[in-house]
Protein backbone atom coordinates (compact mmCIF):
# COMPACT_ATOMS: atom_id res chain seq x y z
CA UNK A 1 0.00 0.00 0.00
CA UNK A 2 1.37 3.70 -0.45
CA UNK A 3 2.17 5.67 1.92
CA UNK A 4 -0.01 9.19 1.66
CA UNK A 5 3.06 11.25 2.55
CA UNK A 6 5.06 9.86 0.03
CA UNK A 7 3.18 12.46 -2.31
CA UNK A 8 5.52 15.37 -0.27
CA UNK A 9 8.84 13.77 -1.00
CA UNK A 10 11.30 15.82 -2.83
CA UNK A 11 13.09 14.05 -5.22
CA UNK A 12 15.81 15.30 -7.24
CA UNK A 13 15.37 15.39 -10.99
CA UNK A 14 18.74 17.49 -12.18
CA UNK A 15 21.66 16.82 -9.05
CA UNK A 16 23.69 20.28 -9.22
CA UNK A 17 26.46 21.08 -6.63
CA UNK A 18 27.54 24.94 -6.97
CA UNK A 19 30.06 25.79 -3.80
CA UNK A 20 29.19 22.86 -1.58
CA UNK A 21 25.47 24.31 -1.85
CA UNK A 22 22.87 21.64 -3.25
CA UNK A 23 20.77 23.47 -5.94
CA UNK A 24 19.83 21.01 -7.58
CA UNK A 25 16.48 21.12 -9.93
CA UNK A 26 14.08 19.07 -7.75
CA UNK A 27 10.46 18.31 -8.46
CA UNK A 28 9.43 21.03 -6.20
CA UNK A 29 11.76 23.48 -8.43
CA UNK A 30 9.90 21.98 -11.54
CA UNK A 31 6.51 22.54 -10.32
CA UNK A 32 7.74 25.85 -9.35
CA UNK A 33 9.03 27.05 -13.05
CA UNK A 34 5.52 24.89 -14.12
CA UNK A 35 3.78 27.41 -12.05
CA UNK A 36 5.28 30.49 -13.40
CA UNK A 37 5.04 29.38 -16.69
CA UNK A 38 1.21 28.42 -16.32
CA UNK A 39 0.27 31.59 -14.79
CA UNK A 40 2.43 33.65 -17.39
CA UNK A 41 0.51 31.30 -20.10
CA UNK A 42 -2.99 32.15 -18.52
CA UNK A 43 -2.47 36.02 -18.77
CA UNK A 44 -0.38 36.47 -21.85
CA UNK A 45 -2.50 34.09 -24.08
CA UNK A 46 -5.68 35.45 -22.31
CA UNK A 47 -4.84 39.08 -23.10
CA UNK A 48 -2.96 38.42 -26.38
CA UNK A 49 -6.12 39.95 -28.60
CA UNK A 50 -7.06 42.58 -26.17
CA UNK A 51 -10.53 43.05 -27.75
CA UNK A 52 -12.64 45.61 -26.77
CA UNK A 53 -15.49 42.74 -26.14
CA UNK A 54 -12.98 39.91 -24.38
CA UNK A 55 -13.67 36.57 -24.97
CA UNK A 56 -13.74 33.39 -22.22
CA UNK A 57 -9.89 33.73 -21.62
CA UNK A 58 -9.64 37.27 -21.30
CA UNK A 59 -12.51 37.59 -19.35
CA UNK A 60 -11.05 35.15 -16.95
CA UNK A 61 -7.83 37.34 -16.90
CA UNK A 62 -9.66 40.48 -16.39
CA UNK A 63 -11.40 39.18 -13.32
CA UNK A 64 -8.41 37.99 -11.94
CA UNK A 65 -7.17 41.35 -12.41
CA UNK A 66 -10.27 43.41 -11.41
CA UNK A 67 -10.37 40.88 -8.00
CA UNK A 68 -7.37 42.02 -6.90
CA UNK A 69 -7.32 45.30 -7.55
CA UNK A 70 -10.90 46.01 -5.82
CA UNK A 71 -8.85 43.83 -3.15
CA UNK A 72 -5.83 46.22 -2.65
CA UNK A 73 -8.27 49.14 -2.94
CA UNK A 74 -10.71 48.20 -0.67
CA UNK A 75 -8.44 46.83 2.11
CA UNK A 76 -5.23 49.77 1.78
CA UNK A 77 -6.75 52.66 -0.40
CA UNK A 78 -5.70 53.85 -3.79
CA UNK A 79 -2.23 54.64 -2.89
CA UNK A 80 -1.73 51.40 -2.46
CA UNK A 81 -1.92 50.83 -6.39
CA UNK A 82 1.99 50.92 -6.54
CA UNK A 83 2.08 47.51 -5.10
CA UNK A 84 -0.59 45.86 -7.03
CA UNK A 85 2.16 43.86 -9.13
CA UNK A 86 3.55 42.39 -6.19
CA UNK A 87 0.31 41.08 -4.59
CA UNK A 88 -0.88 40.34 -7.50
CA UNK A 89 1.98 37.84 -8.20
CA UNK A 90 1.70 36.66 -4.98
CA UNK A 91 -1.91 35.66 -5.44
CA UNK A 92 -1.59 34.12 -8.85
CA UNK A 93 1.55 31.95 -7.57
CA UNK A 94 -0.30 30.83 -4.34
CA UNK A 95 -3.83 30.45 -6.37
CA UNK A 96 -1.81 28.23 -9.37
CA UNK A 97 0.21 26.60 -7.19
CA UNK A 98 -3.09 25.37 -5.08
CA UNK A 99 -4.60 24.17 -8.49
CA UNK A 100 -1.66 22.75 -10.06
CA UNK A 101 -1.20 20.65 -7.10
CA UNK A 102 -5.35 19.52 -7.40
CA UNK A 103 -4.13 17.73 -10.87
CA UNK A 104 -3.36 14.05 -10.32
CA UNK A 105 0.44 13.08 -10.29
CA UNK A 106 1.29 16.80 -9.56
CA UNK A 107 3.58 18.10 -6.81
CA UNK A 108 1.96 20.38 -4.35
CA UNK A 109 4.65 23.55 -4.01
CA UNK A 110 2.16 24.86 -1.17
CA UNK A 111 2.58 22.04 0.85
CA UNK A 112 5.90 22.47 1.55
CA UNK A 113 6.71 25.12 4.87
CA UNK A 114 9.78 26.37 3.45
CA UNK A 115 7.71 27.60 0.30
CA UNK A 116 5.06 29.25 1.84
CA UNK A 117 7.57 30.37 5.14
CA UNK A 118 9.66 32.10 2.34
CA UNK A 119 6.68 33.55 0.79
CA UNK A 120 5.53 34.78 4.02
CA UNK A 121 8.66 36.53 4.93
CA UNK A 122 8.69 38.28 1.79
CA UNK A 123 5.58 39.48 2.58
CA UNK A 124 6.46 40.44 6.01
CA UNK A 125 9.62 41.93 5.02
CA UNK A 126 8.70 43.63 2.66
CA UNK A 127 5.32 45.24 4.57
CA UNK A 128 7.84 46.00 7.40
CA UNK A 129 9.87 47.66 4.94
CA UNK A 130 7.10 49.74 3.64
CA UNK A 131 5.71 50.74 6.55
CA UNK A 132 9.08 52.22 7.73
CA UNK A 133 9.90 54.03 4.71
CA UNK A 134 6.55 55.77 4.52
CA UNK A 135 5.90 56.32 8.07
CA UNK A 136 9.72 56.62 9.61
CA UNK A 137 9.83 56.30 13.72
CA UNK A 138 5.78 56.89 13.22
CA UNK A 139 5.20 53.15 12.17
CA UNK A 140 6.22 51.84 15.75
CA UNK A 141 3.22 53.52 16.63
CA UNK A 142 1.61 50.35 15.49
CA UNK A 143 3.40 48.78 18.67
CA UNK A 144 1.92 51.78 21.01
CA UNK A 145 -2.39 50.59 22.11
CA UNK A 146 -3.89 53.69 22.74
CA UNK A 147 -5.43 54.73 26.05
CA UNK A 148 -3.50 52.46 28.11
CA UNK A 149 -2.29 53.62 32.27
CA UNK A 150 1.33 53.53 31.38
CA UNK A 151 2.64 51.38 33.80
CA UNK A 152 1.53 48.38 31.82
CA UNK A 153 2.32 49.87 28.08
CA UNK A 154 6.37 48.19 28.33
CA UNK A 155 4.80 45.38 28.73
CA UNK A 156 1.65 45.37 26.13
CA UNK A 157 4.42 47.12 23.64
CA UNK A 158 6.44 43.65 23.80
CA UNK A 159 3.39 41.70 23.33
CA UNK A 160 2.50 43.55 20.41
CA UNK A 161 5.98 43.30 18.79
CA UNK A 162 5.92 39.52 19.66
CA UNK A 163 2.04 39.44 17.71
CA UNK A 164 3.37 41.53 15.37
CA UNK A 165 6.50 38.89 14.51
CA UNK A 166 4.08 35.70 14.86
CA UNK A 167 2.60 37.24 11.34
CA UNK A 168 4.74 35.23 9.00
CA UNK A 169 4.30 31.90 10.98
CA UNK A 170 0.59 32.21 11.34
CA UNK A 171 0.53 33.35 7.26
CA UNK A 172 2.89 30.57 6.29
CA UNK A 173 1.12 27.88 8.50
CA UNK A 174 -2.71 28.35 7.66
CA UNK A 175 -1.60 27.94 4.10
CA UNK A 176 1.02 24.94 4.19
CA UNK A 177 -1.28 22.98 7.13
CA UNK A 178 -4.54 23.38 4.73
CA UNK A 179 -2.48 21.95 1.12
CA UNK A 180 -0.99 19.41 3.58
CA UNK A 181 -4.06 18.09 5.43
CA UNK A 182 -5.93 18.36 2.61
CA UNK A 183 -3.61 16.00 0.56
CA UNK A 184 -3.22 13.30 2.45
CA UNK A 185 -6.71 12.92 3.27
CA UNK A 186 -7.19 12.44 -0.32
CA UNK A 187 -4.46 9.67 -0.62
CA UNK A 188 -5.56 8.16 2.52
CA UNK A 189 -9.13 7.60 1.58
CA UNK A 190 -7.65 6.22 -1.78
CA UNK A 191 -5.98 4.37 0.33
CA UNK A 192 -9.25 2.89 1.49
CA UNK A 193 -10.66 2.33 -2.22
CA UNK A 194 -8.07 -0.21 -3.14
CA UNK A 195 -8.32 -1.95 0.40
CA UNK A 196 -11.90 -2.39 0.35
CA UNK A 197 -12.03 -3.17 -3.21
CA UNK A 198 -15.00 -3.45 -5.28
CA UNK A 199 -17.22 -4.43 -2.51
CA UNK A 200 -17.24 -1.85 -0.18
CA UNK A 201 -14.35 1.05 -1.68
CA UNK A 202 -17.32 3.13 -3.77
CA UNK A 203 -18.31 4.49 -0.33
CA UNK A 204 -14.40 6.24 0.25
CA UNK A 205 -14.76 6.85 -3.41
CA UNK A 206 -17.36 8.78 -3.71
CA UNK A 207 -16.35 10.58 -0.55
CA UNK A 208 -13.15 11.52 -2.73
CA UNK A 209 -15.15 12.85 -5.28
CA UNK A 210 -16.65 15.11 -2.67
CA UNK A 211 -13.37 16.15 -1.18
CA UNK A 212 -12.04 16.97 -4.06
CA UNK A 213 -14.42 19.23 -5.47
CA UNK A 214 -13.87 20.85 -1.41
CA UNK A 215 -10.27 20.78 -2.18
CA UNK A 216 -10.28 22.81 -5.48
CA UNK A 217 -12.34 25.34 -2.81
CA UNK A 218 -9.60 25.19 0.07
CA UNK A 219 -6.80 26.01 -3.14
CA UNK A 220 -8.81 29.14 -4.22
CA UNK A 221 -10.01 30.11 -0.82
CA UNK A 222 -6.56 29.84 1.20
CA UNK A 223 -5.04 32.02 -2.02
CA UNK A 224 -7.69 34.44 -1.21
CA UNK A 225 -6.93 34.68 2.25
CA UNK A 226 -3.16 34.61 1.53
CA UNK A 227 -3.44 37.81 -0.71
CA UNK A 228 -6.13 39.53 1.90
CA UNK A 229 -4.35 39.19 5.21
CA UNK A 230 -1.19 40.51 2.59
CA UNK A 231 -3.57 43.72 1.83
CA UNK A 232 -4.71 43.72 5.28
CA UNK A 233 -0.63 43.92 6.76
CA UNK A 234 -0.09 46.82 3.85
CA UNK A 235 -2.63 48.65 5.26
CA UNK A 236 -0.76 48.68 8.82
CA UNK A 237 2.20 49.85 6.82
CA UNK A 238 0.31 52.72 5.19
CA UNK A 239 -2.07 53.59 8.34
CA UNK A 240 -0.22 52.26 11.37
CA UNK A 241 -2.38 54.08 13.55
CA UNK A 242 -3.48 51.95 16.16
CA UNK B 1 -48.59 57.12 23.73
CA UNK B 2 -48.78 58.66 19.92
CA UNK B 3 -45.34 59.25 20.06
CA UNK B 4 -44.49 55.78 20.99
CA UNK B 5 -46.18 54.39 18.29
CA UNK B 6 -44.31 55.05 14.76
CA UNK B 7 -40.72 54.55 16.81
CA UNK B 8 -41.10 51.42 17.29
CA UNK B 9 -42.76 50.78 13.92
CA UNK B 10 -39.36 52.40 12.53
CA UNK B 11 -37.18 50.10 14.23
CA UNK B 12 -39.05 46.95 13.29
CA UNK B 13 -38.75 48.13 10.13
CA UNK B 14 -35.24 49.05 10.35
CA UNK B 15 -34.91 45.31 11.50
CA UNK B 16 -36.78 43.90 9.17
CA UNK B 17 -34.39 45.52 6.33
CA UNK B 18 -31.44 44.38 8.10
CA UNK B 19 -32.61 40.94 7.82
CA UNK B 20 -33.62 41.14 4.62
CA UNK B 21 -29.96 42.84 3.47
CA UNK B 22 -28.72 40.14 4.95
CA UNK B 23 -30.72 37.45 3.45
CA UNK B 24 -30.22 38.91 -0.14
CA UNK B 25 -26.34 39.64 -0.04
CA UNK B 26 -24.59 36.73 1.08
CA UNK B 27 -21.00 36.84 1.62
CA UNK B 28 -19.80 37.42 -1.87
CA UNK B 29 -16.80 35.98 -1.81
CA UNK B 30 -15.16 32.73 -0.13
CA UNK B 31 -17.17 29.47 -0.46
CA UNK B 32 -19.69 29.16 2.34
CA UNK B 33 -18.46 25.12 3.27
CA UNK B 34 -14.94 25.25 4.30
CA UNK B 35 -16.13 28.65 6.46
CA UNK B 36 -16.04 26.58 9.94
CA UNK B 37 -13.22 24.88 9.50
CA UNK B 38 -11.60 27.86 8.20
CA UNK B 39 -11.93 29.99 11.29
CA UNK B 40 -11.14 27.38 13.78
CA UNK B 41 -8.33 26.43 11.62
CA UNK B 42 -7.46 30.66 11.69
CA UNK B 43 -8.39 30.67 15.48
CA UNK B 44 -5.72 28.47 16.25
CA UNK B 45 -2.66 28.89 14.49
CA UNK B 46 -2.75 32.39 15.54
CA UNK B 47 -2.37 30.72 19.31
CA UNK B 48 0.23 28.46 18.52
CA UNK B 49 1.93 30.73 16.38
CA UNK B 50 2.18 33.39 19.56
CA UNK B 51 3.46 30.54 21.57
CA UNK B 52 6.11 29.38 18.98
CA UNK B 53 7.30 32.76 18.31
CA UNK B 54 7.51 33.71 22.30
CA UNK B 55 9.12 30.27 23.10
CA UNK B 56 11.65 30.92 20.41
CA UNK B 57 12.49 34.69 20.95
CA UNK B 58 13.51 33.23 24.33
CA UNK B 59 15.29 30.32 23.70
CA UNK B 60 17.24 32.28 21.08
CA UNK B 61 18.23 35.24 24.16
CA UNK B 62 18.92 32.43 26.23
CA UNK B 63 21.18 31.32 24.34
CA UNK B 64 22.69 34.57 23.46
CA UNK B 65 22.91 35.61 27.00
CA UNK B 66 23.13 32.54 28.68
CA UNK B 67 20.19 33.55 31.44
CA UNK B 68 19.05 29.64 32.01
CA UNK B 69 15.40 29.03 30.99
CA UNK B 70 14.53 32.23 32.47
CA UNK B 71 13.80 34.56 29.32
CA UNK B 72 12.06 31.43 27.81
CA UNK B 73 9.77 30.87 30.32
CA UNK B 74 8.79 34.60 30.44
CA UNK B 75 8.59 35.13 26.59
CA UNK B 76 6.49 32.13 26.65
CA UNK B 77 4.15 34.01 28.58
CA UNK B 78 4.51 37.17 26.84
CA UNK B 79 3.89 34.84 23.79
CA UNK B 80 1.03 33.17 24.96
CA UNK B 81 -0.70 36.97 25.55
CA UNK B 82 0.59 37.93 21.97
CA UNK B 83 -0.98 34.55 21.10
CA UNK B 84 -4.57 35.64 22.66
CA UNK B 85 -3.97 39.36 21.41
CA UNK B 86 -4.49 37.85 18.17
CA UNK B 87 -7.29 36.05 18.84
CA UNK B 88 -9.42 38.62 20.33
CA UNK B 89 -8.05 40.81 16.99
CA UNK B 90 -9.34 38.10 14.81
CA UNK B 91 -12.51 37.18 16.48
CA UNK B 92 -13.21 41.20 16.01
CA UNK B 93 -12.47 40.73 12.60
CA UNK B 94 -14.78 38.14 11.84
CA UNK B 95 -17.44 39.49 14.01
CA UNK B 96 -16.97 42.66 12.08
CA UNK B 97 -17.29 40.88 8.50
CA UNK B 98 -20.31 38.80 9.22
CA UNK B 99 -22.34 41.74 10.70
CA UNK B 100 -21.13 44.90 8.16
CA UNK B 101 -22.42 44.26 4.68
CA UNK B 102 -22.62 48.06 3.56
CA UNK B 103 -19.12 49.48 4.35
CA UNK B 104 -17.41 46.79 1.97
CA UNK B 105 -16.84 49.23 -0.03
CA UNK B 106 -15.25 51.91 2.33
CA UNK B 107 -11.21 51.53 3.58
CA UNK B 108 -11.03 48.81 6.58
CA UNK B 109 -11.51 50.33 9.31
CA UNK B 110 -8.01 49.99 11.81
CA UNK B 111 -8.10 49.07 15.19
Amino acid sequence: MHNPLEQFEISHIVPMNIGGLDVSITNSALFMVLVVLVSSAFLILGMRRGSLVPGRWQSMSELTYEFIASMLTDNVGTEARKYFPFVFSVFIFVLVANLLGMVPYAFTVTSHIIVTFTLAMIVFLLVTLVGFIRNGAHFLKLFVPSDVPWYILPLLVVIEVVSYLTRPISLSVRLFANMMAGHTMLKLFGGFVVMLGALAGWAPWLFIVALSAMEVGIAMLQAYVFTILTCIYLNDAFHPSH
Amino acid sequence: MGEDDPKSSFEDFDARLQSARQRQMPRPRGSQQAKPLGVAMRISVELAAGLVVGGGIGYVLDRWLGTGPWLMIVFFFIGAAAGIRNVMRAAKELNLSSQDDESDSGPRPSD
